[in-house]
Formats: C-alpha cells, structure tokens, sequence
C-alpha cells in the first residue's frame, strides 16, 4: 500500500485554509496548514511533505518566494501556487522556479483535485 | 462712435508697455488719434455703457461672444444677459455705483437665442477728465473652452481614482470568495450526501413500520414526527436548491471582480509594436458568431503606423465597444424590425491612430457624454450586467496614453472614437 501522501496548505486566510481542506478531504491526504512562509518553512524542517499548496499574495513572504526557498529544502515536494490573479504570475518565473502548476482562486474543486493528485502521480 | 475715445484715454494713462520707444505723452497722442481703429481691432471683447447701463459702444470680438451684430448692441440694456445674475453682482453695476475696479468675475451670459455663455468679465468705472461719471468699461472673454478643458480634466482625474478605488475594492473581495465559492461547492457536495443517507433512512423507517419490535416502532413514529414537524424532505431539496443559486450569485461576482481588475496597473509585459488592424480584426472575428444574426459588419481600415501597446487589453477595448454597440442595436430592434450595422474605421491622424465603431442602435442616454464611462453606469435592467465595460475600456485606453470619447448622433445610433499615440509622435511627413 503506497503511503498516505502529505500535503501542505499555506494561506495568510485561516478561512480560505479551511475551505481548501474541505475541497481535499475526500482525497484522504495528511493535511498540514500555515498561515504564513515562516510557519511553512519550519513544518517542512519537521518531516516529509510531498506537496506545497501556497497563496500567492501574503504579508511578508510572497507565495512565489516561498515556493523558491521550499525547493531547497525539500526538492522532492511538489509546489502549486495559489493566486488570485494568475495573469499576473509570469510563466517564465513559474518555470524557472520549477512550480508544478497555477491554481486561479476561487478555485474549482474538481480542477484542483485532479491537478493534485496528477502531480502527485508524475513527481 | 465719440464715446470709446474716452476708455481710449483711460488706458493711454498708463504707460503702454507693446510701444517700443514712445514716451507716454506720445503714446496718448497715437492712441487718441486711432482710437477707432484700436478698438476695432482690439484682439479681446470691450464693452462700454452708459450711467444707465445701457450700451455705448462695443466692438467685434465682444458682439461675437453676446451672439449679436455690433451695429445692434447700442442701445441695449446690458442686465438683460445675466437674467441668472443680481443686478446688483453684476461687475458693471458694481462700477456704475460703486466705481469698483472688478478684475476676472465670472458670469454666465445668456444670448438672445437662449444658449449660455460662461465669460469672464473685468470692468471699471469711465470717468471724465474732471472725474465725472459717465458710464463703465468692460473686457471680456469666453470661458466655454476652458471651462470644457476643465471638465475633462475633473473627469480624468475622478475616472483614474475611481479606477484605483475599483481595483483595490477587487483584490479585497476576492479572498472572502475565494472561501464562500470553496465552501457552498463543498455543500453541494454535502447535501447530496445527506440526501443519500435520507433515502436509505426511509428504507429503514419502512422496515420499522412492520416490525413486531414495539421499540422500533415507537422510534420510528418519532422520526416521522419530527421529520414533518422539520418538513425534511422539502428542506433537502430546498437547501440544495439555495446553495446552487448562492453558487451561481457567487459565479457572478467573481466576473464583476475579474471586470474590475482590468483598472489595476497591470504588471504584466512590455508593451509591443502592434498593427491595430490586426487586433481590431481579431476581435471583430471572435464577437462575430454573436453578431451575425442582427448586425451587418463593415470595415473601412485605413493604412496604419504601428502603435506601441499591450495588445491583450486593446482587444478588450474594442470588444467591449463591439459589445456595446451590438447591445445598443438590440435595444433598438425590441421595437423595430430589420437589422443594425456596425462600421469599424481606422486611420492614421497626426499623432496617432484613430478607431472608431460606429452603430445605429439606441443611440446615448440623455445627460452629460462622460457618464457613460464611469463604472456600474448602465442602461440596462439589472442583472445584464454590472456596466463596467466602458469604464473599463475606458481607462485602458487612458493607460495606452490615448482619448475615448463617445458621440451621439441626433436620430440615434453612436460613435465611440479611440485615438492612440503612436511612437515617436506622428509619422515622418515625406515632403519634397
């Protein structure tokens, strides 16, 4: 049995990590939550995260620097940035940060529970 | 006319700067001798009256602002064109009276023919040499075109700071829909489940009907109580019901938000050399298979220099006047029959390129020009849209360094005519 895969949610909004954990609560992850890109950082020291889910628009870190400083300290997790406004990620920094994929928020959760569980299945 | 020396003489008193190497005396001498023909030709409007106010003389440019013939204006009551004025406000009755010296009042003057003038009026008393009075002396000017420039700058200014209210507004609301989008969908999904789990309760509340247990049937006579006292089955289907049209209202907001992003600055890309033909042709494609049916389209392009823009929005621009101009032919074919036309034409002007889309639908609504710019101005019904079309195009054209303006045209129908810069100014005129 392949083991229950860890994902990580960072929102500034406990509402909207609520509801994000509402929309993958059928997907049967272990879910961590942060509300901010130093929280995350020190839950990722802690253990294995498979998957960094991360707003874009914070207070102090952006989503994007997040994502950037999370691929050094553990590579093998899949990061998907969050953002109210995805026209305004450039796609070339997307790609040069290795980020998986953009989720436009609000998001359908249909949409991003496949796109969830097909970078899990591609890491 | 002996009566305008005397302002003549006034003005000679002082010193005349525009006379190089005259003395005074001199210059009061060359202005006495031509005081006709000075202010005949006097480049700004003077008036002179009488004690009792009324005309004695006027010359040119004055009878071109009060909308009369000079040979008309002796004689007439200077009051009679500030019938929105008190008399006694007015800068020559002030004179008259008083001998006050009024520098720069404003005034709107109404002509004989009822159009409103605002001008700008200085005056003071007109004595003789012994000081005795004979009238007042007034210059003035037409304010209209300042006054216009004045409007559009205040429009200019409200639609830049009511665009960043609009975009600051998007980016806070978005959050909060973020989760009240997230969480009805998570309800719907919610009460599917639990309109599962009812149906499989009343298998169990059948069986327990016809049990012999006396347990269970008494337990299943209260459930059925208090299912009708909460009148289960129409509060399953109802809930669903009022999450799915919360669902769709939160749909709709979404789209307001996106709408009013389109006035935050945007950080996105340089701006590029595009050929407005192009995009204004690709637009026209993609709104076509919408149109068809109502509109015939014509295109008159001219040949374009290229304009340095983003592209992506200037579609939007011109999408967003091609929606609008098909809306303002179906407003019209409610009541007639036949079909609309729209005209797209472009062509080059001296600092740029003009756009202009064209229809014959409703045409504008009554009131100032501007208005149909700001946003949530709209004529139509509620819930066909929030009207942040052409506010939005609006200020993405402002954005582009270019005009939008929108003209009526009596009978119905509109234009609205973008002008944009092109690079290094007008094309390089090719001369002999």
């Amino acid at each position: 049995m392949t083991p229950v895969a860890t994902i990580l949610l960072v929102d500034d909004e406990e509402r909207i990590l609520d509801a994000l954990e509402r929309t993958l609560r059928r997907e049967g992850y272990r879910i961590l939550t942060a509300t901010s890109g130093t929280d995350a950082l020190r839950l990722l020291e802690g253990g294995t995260v498979d998957a960094i889910l991360s707003d874009h628009k914070m207070p102090g870190q952006s989503g994007l620097d997040l994502l950037a400083q999370a691929a050094a300290r553990c590579p093998q997790a899949v990061r998907i940035l969050v953002s109210g406004w995805p026209e305004e990620v450039a796609p070339e920094r997307m790609r040069a940060l290795g980020i998986r994929a953009l989720v436009a928020k609000p998001w359908d959760a249909h949409a991003l529970r496949a796109t969830l569980r097909e970078a899990l299945e591609t890491r | 006319m002996s009566e305008p020396s005397s302002p003549a003489r006034r003005v000679a008193a002082r010193p005349a700067a525009g006379v190089a190497g005259a003395s005074p005396a001199r210059n009061a001498g060359t202005l006495g001798r031509h005081a006709e023909a000075i202010l005949r030709n006097l480049n700004t409007a003077l008036l002179v009256v009488d004690t009792g106010g009324q005309v004695s003389g006027a010359n040119p440019p004055a009878a071109a602002i009060l909308g009369e013939a000079v040979e008309g204006l002796p004689g007439r009551v200077v009051w009679d064109w500030f019938p929105d004025t008190p008399r006694d406000e007015l800068p020559f009755a002030r004179s008259l009276r008083e001998g006050a010296r009024v520098c720069g009042a404003e005034l709107t003057l109404t002509r004989r023919d009822g159009q409103r003038v605002p001008i700008g009026v200085s005056s003071g008393p007109l004595l003789e040499a012994d000081g005795s009075p004979l009238g007042a002396v007034a210059t003035f000017q037409d304010l209209s075109g300042i006054r216009r420039l004045q409007r559009q700058v205040l429009h200019a200014e409200k639609m830049a700071s009511i665009g960043r209210l609009a975009a600051g507004v998007a980016h806070e609301i978005n959050n909060p829909m973020g989760f009240i989008h997230a969480n009805l969908f998570q309800l719907e999904e919610y009460l599917a489940d639990l309109r599962r789990l009812w149906e499989a309760v009343a298998e169990l509340r059948q069986a327990a009907g016809a049990s012999v247990d006396a347990r269970l049937r008494d337990a299943r006579g209260r459930l059925d109580a208090l299912a009708r006292q909460v009148d289960a089955d129409f509060l399953l289907g109802d809930a669903a019901k009022a999450v799915r049209e919360s669902l769709e209202g939160a749909e709709r907001i979404r789209h307001i938000v996106q709408d009013l992003r389109v006035f935050a600055d945007p950080h996105e890309g340089e701006p590029v050399p595009a050929d407005l033909n192009r995009v204004l042709d690709a637009t026209a494609r993609i709104v076509w298979p919408t149109l068809k049916h109502t509109v015939v389209l014509r295109k008159e392009y001219g040949e374009l220099p290229l304009v340095r823009c983003r592209p992506t929005q200037l579609q939007q621009v011109f999408m967003n006047l091609l929606v609008n101009a098909h809306q303002a032919i179906q407003e019209r074919l409610r009541t007639e029959a036949g079909q609309g036309e729209i005209v797209l034409r472009t062509e080059p002007v001296p600092e740029g390129v003009r756009v202009a889309v064209s229809d014959d639908g409703i045409g504008l609504p009554p009131g100032p020009g501007e208005r149909v710019f700001e946003p949530f101005f709209t004529t139509r019904p509620a819930g066909e849209g929030p009207g942040l079309g052409l506010s939005a195009a609006y200020d993405v054209v402002r954005r582009h360094g270019g005009t939008l303006r929108a003209e009526g045209r009596p009978g119905g129908g509109c234009t609205f005519e973008v002008r944009l810069p092109c690079e290094g100014g007008p094309p390089p005129d090719p001369g002999p």
